[in-house]
């Protein structure tokens, strides 16, 4: 991929093929996508994304939130869908099929995350 | 070199007994009646949890709540002066529901019906046409309800002369909460879902660690240990007709690699807020609101019954300041999604647990030492419910 088709800043491009799946607006939205991933996708992204998440932050953290541009701002909803697929790879394990029909009784309202993407009541 | 296990010592069940040590009937778990007797003795007179004080931060927010158990639709606003104040959300015009929304910040609120207009202190402002009533409109306020704060919880109370202040009420647990996360809280993070059981099974499911090594194997590893297999708390209070509790702390607890970097986050915030990761204190605030003192996940679950088969439970996680980091979001994602995991394993077995019971197959229910704030629970309940009745009879009675 060109410099200029990179959609995540300088040193992520080993999570550019999870983009379009996992850059997901609004806490319920990342959980929805969890429920409905297949185990395969799931230990792919985590799998490549954990050893990415705390430099992902140390970037970040640099700067206010409210000032991440587009490349970063997909970085950040990267790192909140991993807190999502981190539970289902490496905590519940073989046990998230089960795990996953339950959950989908379960809605999230409201997340600090949402507000800065028009998603917070 | 084989190293001792320091066995640790739950509260012993002679120390437990004087709660009681019979069995419990079932019936009240899921019979409609006893639910009905429920509603009036317990839901219409005490003080419940509506919400918090940082969703109406400022003079015009408001909040509209159901309260199905009250069969009341709730209008609670901040007014001009900073007040809190709470409402029947009725029309006294013909009783039409004013507010339709959620919340929101508006000073009047104008009834869809026939236009009636009042002001967030409950005065009728203007009703059109109103020489063609036959009424003073100052006798047409909004019906009042009584409300209280305490370490940011909003409550409120459908009795029209609550026995007891909500201070009187909390009585020394208003100290012990005042000092929590949560009374500091200007945010929060929300889930919530419904089953179909008895909101006292919902409730007693987060009453007791018996069941955390079955159910939880995976989300719940941490919570026993080889010391304390079943996480058993260090103590449990009696304040009648609240309860709590002190949570075990693990030390042998081994989080895996990229829960213990999430958990390491979340540590380092609630540090900083000036809160001790050891603190683990659980309050069970009568009738349906339980709160989790834990620094890391300051969490409350107010367990919302609908009918005697049915029961939201609204899941709360409660912050001090908007995310201001990138690290502080991903931990507080990651601290909701941990809470709702485990939420999600408990619920099918809520559910089986009602099936089993609503049979009418056993007469009796049994609770160990260890279940001891489920039985606490169900006398609770039970007194009020046979005083009503007796409330009721001799009302009857006197006629």
């Amino acid at each position: 991929m060109s410099l200029e088709n990179m959609r995540l800043p300088t040193g992520f491009d080993a999570l550019e093929p999870f983009v379009d799946r996992w850059a997901i607006k609004g806490a319920n939205n990342r959980l929805q996508q969890r429920l409905n991933s297949q185990e395969s996708e799931r230990a792919s992204f985590f799998n490549i994304g954990k050893d990415l998440v705390p430099p992902a932050l140390e970037l970040l953290d640099q700067k206010p939130l409210h000032e991440l541009d587009e490349k970063e701002q997909r970085l950040m909803d990267l790192v909140l869908s991993l807190a999502h697929i981190s539970l289902a790879v490496e905590i519940q394990r073989d046990h998230e099929p089960a795990h996953a029909e339950s959950a989908r009784h379960i809605t999230i309202n409201r997340a600090t995350s949402d507000k800065d993407t028009n998603l917070c009541n | 070199m084989t190293t001792t296990v320091q066995a640790f010592a739950p509260v012993s069940k002679e120390d437990l007994a004087f709660i009681g040590t019979d069995p419990i009937p079932t019936e009240p778990y899921y019979r409609s009646d006893y639910f009905e007797l429920e509603r009036e003795a317990i839901f219409k007179r005490s003080w419940i949890q509506m919400g918090h004080i940082c969703e109406i931060p400022e003079p015009g927010s408001f909040i509209v709540r159901a309260f199905e158990a009250g069969n009341a639709s709730l209008l609670i606003t901040r007014d001009r002066d900073g007040e809190v104040r709470a409402f029947h959300n009725a029309c006294p015009h013909r009783g039409t529901q004013l507010v339709q929304v959620d919340g929101g910040k508006r000073s009047r609120f104008t009834c869809p019906y026939h236009g009636w207009t009042f002001s967030n202190q409950g005065k009728l402002l203007a009703a059109p046409e109103a020489d063609k009533f036959y009424i003073n409109p100052s006798d047409c306020t909004l019906p009042a309800v009584s409300v209280g704060v305490c370490a940011g919880f909003i409550f409120i109370n459908l009795d029209k002369s609550p026995r007891q202040s909500l201070q009187e009420y909390l009585g020394p647990l208003v100290a012990e909460l005042e000092k929590l996360p949560h009374a500091r809280a200007t945010t929060y993070s929300e889930y919530t879902y419904e089953v179909d059981a008895n909101w006292k099974l919902t409730y007693d499911n987060f009453q007791e660690n018996y069941h955390l090594r079955f159910l939880h194997p995976r989300s719940g590893e941490a919570a026993g240990g080889p010391q304390n297999p079943y996480g058993y708390p260090t103590r449990y209070g009696f304040h009648d007709p609240h309860r709590s509790q002190t949570i075990w702390s693990n030390p042998d607890a081994k989080p895996l690699p990229f829960q213990a970097f999430a958990f390491g986050k979340g540590a380092r915030h609630a540090m900083e807020a000036g809160y001790k990761l050891e603190d683990k204190e659980y309050f069970g605030i009568f009738p349906n609101l339980f709160i989790l003192g834990a620094a890391m996940t300051p969490f409350s679950q107010c367990i919302m019954p609908i009918a005697a088969n049915k029961t939201r439970s609204i899941i709360r996680l409660y912050w001090i300041g908007e995310d201001d980091s990138a690290s502080k979001r991903f931990a507080r994602e990651y601290a909701m999604a941990t809470a709702l995991d485990i939420h999600c394993e408990d619920r099918a077995v809520i559910e089986a647990g009602h099936r089993g019971l609503a049979s009418g197959a056993l007469s009796h229910l049994h609770f160990q030492s260890q279940e001891v704030l489920c039985r606490h629970l169900y006398n609770q309940v039970d007194k009020r419910v046979q005083a009503y009745k007796a409330e009721l009879e001799n009302r009857g009675a006197s006629e």
